[in-house]
This record gives structure tokens, C-alpha cells and sequence, in this order.
């Protein structure tokens, strides 16, 4: 399925990363901090010029890059956009990305686009589904591709299989990675009264190629129960640190990126989050060792 | 058990509207009700395609306020759906849409700010040509100069308005600029907006600069530009305002005869 003819593009390492936004731009490309990666959301990018190419060429330079798309659908009954598939293979040949990831989730149908991680219920149809897009996207891209577990609200009445029993399936079917968010693990094990070391348990080792950590919201509702928000504009919380740690402790070493979208803090804060990240990721290398 | 098809269609109608509870049935109530659960997700749409108005008509809601703003998203969001899984794409009719808001039309100028503030997303993304070499002029026999055409950058838009556009845009980008200093009655500007060493740029243009550039614009040979330029402005000066264009990389291409 890989028929890439350049030179290897090199892995990214399994070191602690941050997102790249726009507020940052200038301050990163002077300031060239220490930090293991960065990534961006696809889409960002996916006008033809300008400012914001000019700042990720600089960027890439001197940094590891994850393509993070928040726009593919992976799960709608839509038929694939193709011009989105187009665009985002012209940005992976421009920049080659050692890692390239979207979501579990569907955002458009009828060509209504609402641009927001929906979710999927669990079934053999929407399995089935998700694989074969899955496959699709892998074959057009001419590469592997991860996909991520979302933030759910909600479940729905007819599925029929755990979720990480699902995003397992999607990985071992068609071949794709698992872009484990352990935030979201969280998020969906509060929301939805799970065990979020179930979840853990339920991806096979070697299927995890990233790790995400984000902050999120509690949402208290008048009747005195809660609900979490997948917001990414805070920092990650301690319960999730420690499903991060036995995250690490289960699947090793893996990329981990520390996002924040909105609200966003003075660079040195996600550098301190990332710096964090890093410093479990290496308490992993000498329990091995 | 419902298909996948009929829960994204089921789903999608109940996100648009707050009393269309038709996936009341397909949503496990654990705990909160089914329609608080997809009030959650109502509420992310909705906000995130806010985010992305707000983050292009930033002066539009300084002028008209956040709450204001929020409300007329609302209504846009409702009536134009998001036709990309990118966000950049999303707004583009957010300056017609206001002509027809009633509750902005006191604001008459609004609608050109908002055109203005649009074209500065697009030229923002956009991917500059490489300039035109001056010297390809000397090629072309003097007989037809009158007949070239002129292709304008990517990285450029042209903006005229009744109002002072870029004067109202000027006095409301930062906490600096005083809004209360912009004479409405001044008379309106003509805006061209571009790349400049890669960042964004917004000048304003004499009558005969806009009218020759936005004949070129529109595909007028040079001839029939430099006339409509001398209707707009008798003084206008073909030569030095072709020569500045080319070497600002407004112009980059000729199409010889």
C-alpha cells in the first residue's frame, strides 16, 4: 500500500510535543524552544499561501511534524470528500509529516458540514464502515493514518459494542494506528460510568502511535450532576496524569502531544505541560530499564 | 436497530434545531435526559462555528458587540451551512447576510467593513505568483500595448465602499484605535488589500488606481483599463501607476495579444 519513492520520512520521536497555533508562530520560529514535535490540525493549513505556510515551513525545518485533521469525517455515510483528501495529500507531500491522524467521529452528511467530532454508535454497520473509510483514506494517502477516540456526550441506545473494543477493531481491521487521547478516555469514563482502565486494557499493545493530553471543562448541571467537555483550554488534570502514567506504563513509549485550542496560555505554560509529559515518558524508560 | 444513515440524518436535524427532539428515542438517558445530551453537542456546533465568524469579522463585533454578534452568528449559522471540514471556508456570506439583517441596519457601514474584513481572510491564505519581470513589457511592440491584459496576484483584493472602510477598520483592530475619531461623513474609500513581504496589507487607492485595477481585475485590456481610470480621475498617470503595481507584485502576469 506504501508506495512513497523519496527518502524515508524519519518517525516521530517518542518524546513530549505541543500543538502549533497561530498566536504562537512568531515566538516559536524565534525562539526555537525544546520540545519533542509539533502538530497541527491539517485543515489550518489548507489554504495556498500566505502567513501561516510561511511560519509552518520555518517550523518544520527544525522540528518533527504530526498532520492532525479535525475535517476528514471518517465517519459519515456521506461518500468521501475528495477535495479534502486531495488537499490534505498535497500538504503530507509538502511537508512530510512523520505522523498523520484524524478522528473517530463523522462532522458532515448531505454535505453539511458542522465541524464538530459527532458521535458514532457502536454497531457491526458503523464498524464495518469506519473500516472500509479507513482503508480508503490509507490507500489514497499512500500511507498509514491514526485515528483518534473522541469526547462523547452521549451514548446511543443500539450499540452494541464497548467502545474501545470498537476503536481496537478499527485498528486491527484496517491497519490503522490508534491515536489514544487519554483525556477523552477520562471525559467518556466520568460521562458515561466506566472504568477508564477498561478502556486501557482493551487496545492491544503496538497499536498506539500517539497519546494526546488536554485539558477540559465540568460542566455542573442544575440537578447537581456533571458532565465533561472536551475543551482543551486548560491544564491537564491529575486524574488524567495518572491514566496517562498507566497509559505509558501499558504501551511504552509513544509521541504525546499536549493540546490547547482555546483560551490559549503564554507559550512557556504548554511547555511546562509538555515538559511534564516528557518527564513520565522517561520514568517509563527506567522502570524498564 | 436504526442504520447508521438514519442516525447521522436524526441527529443532524435535532443539532440545527432545539425542537426537533427526534433522537430522543436512539439516546441512552444514563443519567441526563436525552435532549440535555444533545443540547451539549448543539452547543459545540454552534460555538465553534461562532469562533470561526469571530476570528474573521473582528471588527464587526467590536463595533456591534459581543452579544450582538453572538446573536447574528446564530442566525447565519442557521440560515448558510458550513460546506468544508475546513473552517476557513466558512463565512464567506456573513457581508451579504448582514445587508439584509434588520437589527444591524442602522449600521449601514457594516456590511463593507465585514467585505473588507473577509477579503483580508482570503488574501491572508493565499498564495502569492512570483513577480512580473518588467523587462517582458519591452518585448511586446509598442502597437499593442493598448491590447495587453494584466493578471492581478492571488494575494490580492479590491474594496470600494461609500464609507470610510478602512478608516472605521483602522480606529477598532486594537485598544489603541478610537472609534469616535472616524467622520462618517468623510466620504468613502477605496481599499486594496495584499500580501506585503508576506504579511497582510491595506491601502488605500486613489479613484483612478481602484477604477484601472479593478478593470484589470476583470479581465479589460490595458486600453480599455487606462480609459476607465481617466473617467474616475483626469489626472490619472498610466505609467507610474502600471510601474508601481508591477514592482509591489500586484500585476504578475501579461497576456500579450
Amino acid at each position: 500500500m506504501v508506495h512513497h519513492t523519496g527518502n524515508p520520512i524519519p518517525p516521530i520521536p517518542a518524546c513530549a510535543g505541543i500543538g502549533l497555533r497561530s498566536a504562537h508562530h512568531q515566538e516559536v520560529v524565534e525562539r526555537r524552544p525544546t520540545v519533542g514535535f509539533f502538530e497541527v490540525h491539517s485543515e489550518n493549513f489548507f489554504g495556498a499561501g500566505g502567513p501561516p505556510h510561511r511560519y509552518l515551513e520555518r517550523v518544520r525545518a527544525e522540528y518533527p511534524l504530526s498532520l492532525h485533521g479535525v475535517g476528514m469525517s471518517l465517519g459519515s455515510v456521506d461518500p468521501l470528500n475528495n477535495q479534502h483528501l486531495d488537499r490534505l495529500a498535497q500538504l503530507i507531500e509538502r511537508y512530510r509529516p512523520g505522523l498523520v491522524s484524524d478522528h473517530l467521529s463523522w462532522c458532515s452528511i448531505g454535505e453539511r458540514y458542522f465541524n464538530d467530532l459527532l458521535p458514532m454508535p457502536y454497531t457491526e454497520e458503523a464498524l464495518a464502515h469506519v473500516v472500509f473509510r479507513v482503508c480508503q483514506v490509507q490507500e489514497h494517502l499512500g500511507r498509514q493514518i491514526l485515528v483518534e477516540n473522541v469526547s462523547t456526550y452521549l451514548e446511543f441506545e443500539h450499540s452494541t459494542i464497548p467502545e474501545w473494543e470498537f476503536v481496537a477493531e478499527v485498528a486491527q481491521q484496517s491497519g490503522c494506528g490508534v491515536l489514544l487521547d487519554v483525556n477523552n478516555v477520562y471525559v467518556n469514563a466520568v460521562n458515561h460510568g466506566f472504568d477508564p482502565q477498561t478502556f486501557l486494557r482493551g487496545i492491544p499493545l503496538g497499536a498506539v502511535g500517539e497519546m494526546h493530553l488536554a485539558g477540559h471543562t465540568v460542566n455542573h448541571l442544575d440537578d447537581g450532576k456533571r458532565i465533561l467537555i472536551d475543551t482543551h483550554n486548560d491544564l491537564v488534570c491529575d486524574p488524567v496524569w495518572e491514566l496517562f502514567r498507566v497509559a505509558v506504563a501499558r504501551f511504552g513509549r509513544a509521541p504525546t502531544l499536549i493540546e490547547w485550542d482555546t483560551d490559549l496560555p503564554e507559550l512557556d505554560v504548554l511547555l511546562n505541560e509538555a515538559a511534564i509529559a516528557q518527564m513520565i515518558l522517561e520514568q517509563s524508560d527506567a522502570r524498564v530499564a | 436497530m436504526p442504520g447508521l444513515h438514519e442516525v447521522q440524518r436524526a441527529f443532524s436535524r435535532s443539532l440545527l434545531s432545539a425542537s426537533a427532539p427526534e433522537t430522543g428515542d436512539l439516546v441512552r438517558p444514563n443519567g441526563l435526559t436525552s435532549a440535555r445530551r444533545v443540547q451539549v453537542y448543539r452547543n459545540n456546533v454552534f460555538a465553534s462555528l461562532t469562533e470561526a465568524l469571530r476570528a474573521v469579522y473582528q471588527v464587526v463585533e467590536r463595533l456591534v458587540g459581543e452579544g450582538f454578534f453572538r446573536y447574528a452568528a446564530h442566525r447565519f449559522i442557521v440560515g448558510h451551512a458550513s460546506r468544508s471540514g475546513n473552517l476557513h471556508r466558512f463565512g464567506r456570506e456573513f457581508p451579504q447576510f448582514l445587508t439584509k439583517f434588520d437589527p444591524a441596519a442602522a449600521l449601514a457601514y457594516l456590511p463593507d467593513v465585514a467585505r473588507l474584513e473577509w477579503a483580508s481572510h482570503e488574501v491572508y491564505h493565499a498564495a502569492a505568483l512570483p513577480p512580473l519581470d518588467i523587462r517582458r513589457l519591452h518585448t511586446v511592440d509598442s502597437n499593442d500595448y493598448h491590447r495587453l491584459r494584466f493578471r492581478l496576484n492571488p494575494t490580492t483584493r479590491l474594496i470600494d465602499s461609500p464609507y470610510p472602510v478602512l478608516r472605521i477598520l483602522e480606529a477598532n483592530q486594537n485598544d489603541t484605535g478610537d472609534a469616535a475619531t472616524v467622520d462618517l461623513a468623510a466620504g468613502g474609500e477605496r481599499v486594496l488589500v495584499m500580501q506585503q513581504d508576506t504579511e497582510l496589507k491595506l491601502q488605500r487607492l486613489g479613484a483612478g488606481d481602484y477604477a484601472f485595477l479593478s478593470a484589470l481585475g476583470r479581465d479589460c485590456s490595458l486600453g480599455e483599463s487606462a480609459a476607465a481610470a481617466l473617467d474616475s480621475n483626469r489626472q490619472f498617470d498610466l505609467q507610474s501607476c502600471l510601474i508601481h503595481h508591477v514592482q509591489h507584485h500586484v500585476l504578475v502576469d501579461i497576456v500579450t495579444p
